[in-house]
């Protein structure tokens, strides 16, 4: 798995590519490069899948607590460009009720300017 | 009136219903016209036989019995041809002139082999009139009718013998007994007139006897039921049960011969006889018409009625056996009386009356067709054998090494016929346990339980999942995608049900179609058309519900959701509820379920219910068991209880036990402990049931109807049983149709065979006189004889509708 970090607007954007599975554990996690930036007051964080073929419990677990450690410094976590099945599979959790999800990267950006 | 009083004076005899009187005196009249004539002509065949060709040449007698059967298969070809009426009379009328012929011919000096030819008329006279009797009693009556009234018909045979043998053993002279058989043609010409009056009171009543002439086929039409020789035959061949019977007509007409050998051989020796056969054969068979007279007109109904078919099959082989056991140590005059005696009383009463009940579970059509064989030809054909063979052990017993043994041809013959009865018994023993198992063949199980029915016909949960499927795909698509993804896990996305569910276009890629579903959620919906969910997907879900992180984000929305704090509040709670089914019953989400229980929407209720269904706790009983107040919730909670199977008989034994409990409540939980399905539970709801709860009376004895017919191993405690049944048949009154009766037949399903007692339901329903006669039947050979005295009055008060089918 690779990450990638860009920035837009004061909104941090994550790059995913590859797979984030358990047996795939890079030196630094995606939720240790989100407390990263909310560590440095960036409280508004997109998580681009545009480039990840799959997504396991360990990765879905460091979204959710991703999210948990956005959520409780009252700051933002957004997804965009999911696969279908990883669409499915928070159907079905009722994770679509909690996580912000958005098909374009641009749709979500625009997104943070709204609120 | 006159029928009433008709009626009044044959009740006394007979058990006669309304209706049947005349008919019945008719039948009983044409039995008496027959057999008189039929004992002046056997004594006379008998005596003239001894006096002009000697008891060794009886043998030759016997084998007569082959042309005889030639003349049965001449008799089955004219069946074909003529109408029941038109041979009845056709017959009469023959036999009429062939006896005058005789008288003429025995009234002048005649050649001594006359008495063979005289032997062999006297034979087909005998087989041909009594075989077409017994025709027209199947014909008219039902098997349960002929059963009550075979008694009083064999009487008038019997009594008619008794009459016939009395002219002879009274009347008859060494030169003038010839003249007697004046007498017989005036029985026969008699008999003309009963069968004639028969036939127009058969004429009139059609509506209630189906063999009226007007209702009979056309002789020689297609629908004809006459049948030939062969066609007889084949039909024996082909049945093992008809075979069964066959082959005990064959061992009996050898035994048969065999005793009227014995006996004629010690009846020629003794000087009384001598002086004057035919008054010694007269009065002879008189005697033992008598006897047996008062034993089929006290003893035989009853004996059948109380013993059964099998002691009646058995009772007549074992005196035999005795008396011939008998005859090969002491050859008196004595054992020859008595086992011509026994064979007389008991084949013309019993073993008779025994051999017509054993077609009842014979189909009409195959019991004509095989009567032809085994009645008609068999039975005479049967004598030929013994015949021959009587001839051949005479033959060889007159041979080293057995001269050498110095008994008598006598006692040879007796051992031997003793090896025959032996044979007879086990076959009686065989068709007694083959006659009950065709009752049953013949009252083929018709229907289920309803319930269990729908249940095996169709998965009723999967249809329920569907239908839940379809509705959610308005109401939200995280509750559609919980739907299916739990078809998906339980394999019943099929193509039919997707295509139920349209989660294809149809017509594919055609402009004017496009997904029912509302939220456009065809995407990712796509996958589960691709791959449906793989294992691997099935997993990483799994796992996800238990990250700590998960419970805690879900955690969280769970209540906000309710409190009511989301928008569209109901649906956000549909959807939780659903979705705490797939999580682990101990996490802290799935403690929630509880509010969810008691929320007051129905459509929260019932995926709240579905979870708590899967996760079977006991705490969420009572909040399932207040909702069966509501029609709305009554079904799913009763639907989430079902899953708790077994683990909760004894809180549904609690509330069944509740008398400060609504009925409803009480209803459902004894359903449930049906539903339950086991020891446990079936005696929760005997006891309930045996605690005369009046209330609950017919919803416990259902259940319990439930738990037998589905598990049949169960036991119910048969005295409980029997009490309830005592208190129903008492309750009871005069029941209008026999649907009442139904509580009556779920008790005795209980403790006696449930598809038998079901069997026998079915055909009372279906209200024919045939089939509650069957019905009668098989209850007769599967429930006690207490259940039969408290029951059968009740069931034979229900008469039946219309006749027989088709008449022959």
């Amino acid at each position: 798995m690779v990450i990638n970090k860009r920035e837009k607007n004061n909104i941090v954007i994550f790059d995913i590519e590859g797979e984030i599975r358990r047996s795939d554990i890079t030196d630094v996690t995606l939720h240790q490069l989100v407390k990263e930036q909310l560590e440095v007051g960036k409280k508004q964080i997109l998580l681009n899948f545009d480039k990840v073929d799959f997504i396991d419990s360990f990765g879905v677990g460091e979204i959710l607590a991703s999210y948990i450690s956005t959520h409780n410094l009252g700051g933002k976590l957004k997804l965009a460009r999911i696969s279908k099945k990883l669409y499915l599979i928070f159907q079905v959790t009722m994770l679509t009720k909690v996580l912000e999800i958005h098909d374009e990267e641009d749709a979500a950006l625009q997104s943070f300017f709204k609120e | 009136m006159a029928e009433r009083r008709l009626h009044k004076v044959l009740s006394a005899v007979v058990k006669i219903k309304p209706g049947e009187e005349v008919l019945a005196v008719l039948i009983f009249f044409y039995f008496f016209l027959i057999t008189a004539p039929f004992g002046i002509v056997k004594s006379l065949r008998d005596a003239n036989f001894l006096e002009d060709l000697k008891a060794e040449n009886l043998p030759y007698a016997y084998l007569s019995a082959i042309l005889i059967a030639v003349a049965v298969s001449f008799h089955a070809k004219l069946q074909t041809r003529f109408s029941r009426r038109s041979l009845l009379m056709s017959t009469l009328v023959f036999f009429i002139l062939t006896d005058l012929v005789f008288w003429a011919l025995f009234s002048r000096p005649h050649w001594d082999w006359l008495a063979l030819i005289y032997w062999m008329w006297a034979n087909l006279f005998v087989v041909a009139l009594t075989t077409q009797f017994w025709f027209l009693v199947n014909d008219v009556f039902n098997p349960r009718e002929a059963k009550r009234l075979i008694g009083f018909f064999g009487s008038g045979g019997i009594l008619g013998g008794v009459a016939g043998n009395l002219l002879p053993g009274f009347l008859a002279k060494p030169e003038t007994s010839h003249r007697l058989l004046l007498v017989s043609a005036a029985f026969l010409g008699l008999c003309l007139v009963v069968v004639g009056l028969t036939f127009a009171w058969l004429r009139k009543n059609e509506d209630r006897y189906a063999a009226a002439p007007k209702r009979e086929p056309k002789p020689g039409g297609k629908e004809s039921r006459h049948v030939g020789l062969g066609d007889s035959f084949r039909s024996v061949a082909s049945d093992s049960y008809l075979r069964l019977m066959a082959w005990i007509v064959l061992v009996t007409g050898i035994v048969s011969t065999f005793i009227d050998w014995q006996s004629k051989s010690l009846i020629q020796s003794d000087p009384v006889a001598q002086q004057n056969y035919a008054s010694f054969f007269g009065r002879f068979n008189a005697g033992i018409l008598v006897f047996a007279f008062l034993f089929q007109l006290v003893m035989t109904s009853r004996f059948i009625n109380r013993f059964g078919i099998r002691t009646g099959l058995l009772i007549y082989p074992v005196i035999i056996l005795l008396c011939s056991v008998g005859i090969g140590v002491f050859p008196l005059l004595g054992f020859a009386i008595a086992i011509k005696g026994s064979d007389k009383a008991l084949s013309y009463s019993i073993n008779q009356s025994s051999r017509e009940l054993l077609y009842i579970p014979v189909l009409p059509a195959l019991k004509y067709r095989a009567k032809v064989f085994i009645d008609m030809f068999l039975n005479r054909f049967s004598k030929a054998v013994g015949g021959v063979i009587l001839l051949g052990l005479i033959y060889l017993i007159q041979r080293p090494p057995f001269t050498a043994m110095g008994l008598s041809p006598l006692v040879w013959v007796s051992f031997v016929s003793g090896a025959f009865v032996l044979i007879w018994i086990l076959l009686n023993l065989r068709i007694s346990r083959a006659y009950v198992r065709e009752v049953k063949t013949q009252l083929a199980k018709k229907w289920e339980r309803a319930d269990e029915v729908v249940a095996g016909t169709m998965d009723v949960d999967a249809a329920k999942l569907v239908v839940d499927a379809i509705e959610s795909r308005t109401e939200s698509a995280t509750l559609f995608a919980l739907h299916l993804y739990e078809l998906e896990r339980q394999n019943k996305l099929t193509p039919e049900i997707r295509g139920l569910l349209a989660l294809k276009p149809l017509g594919g890629s055609s402009p004017g179609t496009r997904p029912l579903f509302e939220y456009d959620a065809s995407p990712w919906v796509s996958d589960f058309e691709e791959s449906g969910v793989p294992a691997e997907m099935d997993k990483e879900i799994r796992e996800i519900l238990a990250l700590d992180s998960y419970q805690k984000v879900i955690g969280d929305y769970a209540g906000q959701v309710i409190e009511g704090k989301t928008a569209h509040a109901e649906t956000r709670k549909m959807e939780l509820s659903k979705a705490i089914g797939l999580m682990n019953g101990r996490s802290a989400i799935a403690e929630r379920l509880d509010d969810l229980l008691a929320d007051d929407s129905s459509k929260v209720f019932q995926y709240a219910a579905e979870s708590a269904g899967r996760f079977k706790k006991k705490v969420h009983v009572p909040l399932l068991f207040m909702k069966f107040a509501d029609p709305r919730t009554c079904e799913d909670a009763r639907s989430a209880l079902e899953r708790y199977g077994a683990t909760i008989v004894g809180a549904l034994s609690d509330y069944l036990e509740d008398s400060g409990e609504s009925g409803l409540v009480r209803e459902q939980a004894a359903s449930l402990l049906a539903r339950v399905g086991d020891q446990e539970a079936a005696d929760a709801l005997l006891d309930a049931l045996g605690r005369g709860e009046t209330a609950l009376k017919n919803v416990l004895i259902d259940a319990l109807d439930r738990v037998r017919s589905e598990v049949p191993e169960i036991a119910f405690k048969d005295e409980v049983v029997r009490d309830r049944f005592e208190t129903e048949i008492r309750n009871l009154g005069p029941p209008r149709t026999p649907s009442d009766l139904l509580p009556v037949f779920k008790l005795l399903g209980l403790i006696y065979d449930h598809e038998d007692v079901f069997r026998a339901y079915q055909n009372l329903l279906k209200g024919t006189k045939d089939s509650v006669a069957y019905a009668i039947e098989l209850l007769d050979h599967t429930v006690s004889q207490d259940v039969k005295d408290r029951l059968f009055p009740i069931l034979e008060g229900l008469g039946g509708r219309g006749g027989r089918g088709t008449p022959p």
